[in-house]
């Protein structure tokens, strides 16, 4: 579903690289983690692949069901199936939920071949969604995430995803600054949404969403590259050990000139 | 043909006078208020650019041309259908470059005991309520153009709900600038009485028909009586070459409610003076303002909330969206008089620019001669971000209905509390008209 290959990016306004040398595969069915330190790039990634304008990829390619997104903004990823869960989503006063997933689920129902939904079937639609994350249907007619709380905004977001139905996701920290209860919420909405047809990236500093949610790949990055995959025990060591042991693997495969 | 223009004050008031006479002679009350007005105008001056409520705008638009008197044009009756209210039939007076309509107005949905009408006509049949209500709260100390409205006193609404009536439809007052070959002088002078316990809403409503310029100088005076709540919205319309410059004066007396919201939108230049006062104990008051800006246009609002008894809960949210190179200033006066305890005041102007030549003077001022009072007093001034229209883009939304979704945002909060439904929805018109041309000029981000 996702290729991404030898990714470069760097950013716009400076060109500090940050990116350097990315390669992931992501197919259908598969639930990935992507884990590192602060200033690894991972948060930079979810945002390179849903089209950021501040990153300039420099070399390397993103395919999305083998076509290259690169050219395309933002909405226009969305409406082929690309969606990312914002670590900081923002607030939109003025704009209730219910009419921004509406205007957005249509906007991306016309290009993927789905039904339009009247404000009505709009609201039977999003009262189901709204029970994946255990959210008071009062939500959708509250401004956009303006006056949540850290733990509603992050709700909102697997919410927003569980309208949106897109194909690949891309959850940047969604996991980040949730107690343990809202934690199991969101874990348990993005497991109900995940299935054969879809493809989820949780993007994370912490091992702990990895217990609800269970990853088939989780990578390390490190410094702008992947520096090691594996399954969820490499999830489990990097919580033990941290991540100096792989710092230096990283060091070590630089000098060799190689990627991953 | 009287000129109105000034060249060192002097044949600006030159004019003036030799043309206030020829208005006399049909009614003593407005004779009064019109001599009182040209002595007033002689007493002060126009506006120096050294002038501190001055010196943010400059008036030379407004100097630099002669204009004629409205009533030296000659007009053809415009078809005004498409800007009539559906709620307001039967609620409604037209006023065309300053002059009375009667073919335009209708005011049939109104019950009899309601007085409504034209002060050049009720002035003439010597109606009691518009001699007492008349020229009593428009008190702007030593300001020459509220005199000067007052020198060329004729036409205007006059308006009075009598004791625990409410009036269902919004009264429509629609104030008409046609297009015209020659630059005109345009006023009008309306007064709103509420009396106690009385409800009512006022959509007040200037447009302007064509690109042309004239000057126009509407004063609008409000007075509460106890347990009054009056609902006013000002949409200002007029042509892209206007100058408008209008003053509000509003009393309220116990338990009484008025809130106001003036959106501006017409105009090369506009200044509104919302000044609201006291009269009592126990009051609430709003004075909300939407203005949306671009090209070269300037607007600015010097509003006034005079607190001057205990007990009052007072509001004020400017908003403004500013694009190109137009220019907004705001100066909020908040005062507290002495004894006056127990205000809870709140006060903000937020301003979205659009472009990198926009400009903003903002300056709320607080004086506060009471210790219990709670005075929150803000300003800001932001641009659109770029990761809230990433967001939203992210969500499958183009950059224009991200674009026209954030701009909407911002400006709903100070329209979403105006009750008239075709006057809410055609000013969220108006904000996606506004925001769809942004994108057509150049985006600053």
């Amino acid at each position: 579903m996702l290729e991404i290959k030898d990714l470069h990016v760097c950013v716009e306004e400076d060109g500090t690289e940050i990116l350097k040398g990315v390669n992931l595969n992501v197919n259908a069915g598969e639930v990935h983690a992507i884990m590192g330190p602060n200033g690894s790039g991972k948060s930079t990634l979810s945002k390179v692949v849903a089209g950021h304008e501040a990153y300039e990829v420099t070399k390397g390619d993103i395919l999305f069901e083998g076509e290259s997104i690169l050219e395309l903004e933002p909405d226009e990823r969305a409406h082929l199936g690309i969606f990312m869960a914002f670590q900081y989503p923002v607030e939109v006063p003025g704009v209730t939920n219910k009419n921004l997933l509406r205007q957005a689920y249509n906007t991306i129902a016309r290009k993927r071949d789905w039904e339009e939904l009247d404000p009505l079937q709009f609201e039977d639609y999003a009262m189901e969604k709204l029970e994946l994350v255990d959210m008071n249907p009062e939500f959708l007619e509250r401004s956009v995430n303006a006056g949540f709380s850290g733990g509603e905004k992050k709700r909102n977001e697997i919410f927003q995803m569980a309208v949106l139905n897109p194909k690949l996701s891309f959850l940047d920290e969604t996991d980040s600054g949730l107690d343990i209860d809202a934690l199991k919420t969101v874990a348990g909405g993005i497991n109900q949404i995940s299935n054969e047809g879809n493809a989820v990236v949780l993007v994370t500093h912490y091992q702990r969403i990895l217990d609800y949610v269970q990853p088939d790949k989780v990578h390390v990055m490190i410094n702008g590259q992947i520096a090691k995959t594996g399954d969820k025990d490499l999830a489990v060591k990097l919580e033990d050990q941290g991540y100096d042991w792989l710092t230096n693997e990283v060091a070590s495969v630089s000098v060799n000139g190689e990627q991953q | 043909m009287a000129k109105v223009k000034q060249q060192k004050d002097r044949t600006f008031l030159q004019d003036l006078l030799d043309f206030q006479g020829s208005l006399n002679g049909k009614s003593e009350l407005l004779d009064e208020i019109r001599l009182k007005g040209a002595e007033g105008v002689k007493n002060t001056h126009f506006p120096r650019p050294k002038d501190e409520d001055w010196r943010f705008i400059s008036l030379r638009d407004l100097y630099s041309d002669s204009f004629v008197l409205a009533s030296d044009l000659e007009v053809e009756a415009p078809d005004l259908s498409d800007h009539y209210l559906p709620e307001s039939e039967g609620a409604r007076l037209v006023f065309i470059n300053g002059a009375y309509s009667e073919q335009h107005s209708a005011t049939d949905a109104l019950s009899e005991d309601i007085v409504i009408g034209n002060i050049a006509q009720l002035a003439a049949e010597d109606n009691a309520l518009l001699k007492e209500h008349l020229n009593q709260y428009a008190d702007f100390e030593d300001d020459v153009f509220t005199s000067f409205n007052s020198a060329f006193l004729k036409d205007g609404a006059f308006i009075y709900i009598p004791k625990g009536k409410k009036v269902e439809a919004p009264v429509h007052l629609l104030f008409v600038q046609t297009d015209a070959d020659r630059n005109y002088f345009s006023t009008s002078r309306s007064v709103i009485v509420a009396d106690e316990g009385s409800e009512v809403t006022i959509v007040e409503d200037h447009i302007g028909l064509g690109n042309n310029k004239y000057f126009n100088l509407p004063v609008i005076e409000l007075n509460l009586e106890q347990e009054a709540f009056v609902k006013h919205t000002k949409m200002q319309r007029e042509s892209r070459e206007a100058i408008h410059i209008a003053r509000t004066g509003a009393y309220v007396a116990k338990h009484s409610n008025y809130e106001s919201y003036t959106i501006t939108r017409g105009a090369k230049l506009s200044r509104n003076e919302p000044r609201i006062s006291q009269r009592d104990e126990e009051v609430q008051f709003t004075v909300d303002g939407l203005v949306l800006i671009d090209g070269d246009q300037v607007s600015d609002t010097h509003s006034v909330m005079d607190h001057r008894f205990p007990v009052a809960d007072s509001h004020q949210l400017h908003k403004c969206v500013i694009n190109d190179k137009a220019h907004s200033v705001f100066n909020g006066k908040i005062f507290v008089r002495r004894d006056a305890q127990k205000i809870d005041s709140f006060q903000e102007n937020r301003n979205l620019l659009l472009s990198r030549k926009g400009l903003v003077n903002t300056k709320p001022q607080l004086e506060i001669f009471a210790d219990d009072v709670v005075c929150t007093h803000g300003a800001t001034v932001g641009q659109l971000e770029p990761d809230e229209v990433f967001y939203l883009k992210s969500r499958g939304l183009d950059e224009q209905q991200a674009r026209e979704l954030l701009v909407y945002a911002f400006a709903l909060e100070t329209i979403e509390n105006i009750t008239v439904d075709s006057v809410q929805k055609l000013l969220v018109d108006e904000v996606h008209k506004f925001t769809e041309k942004q994108l057509d000029s150049e985006i600053a981000v």
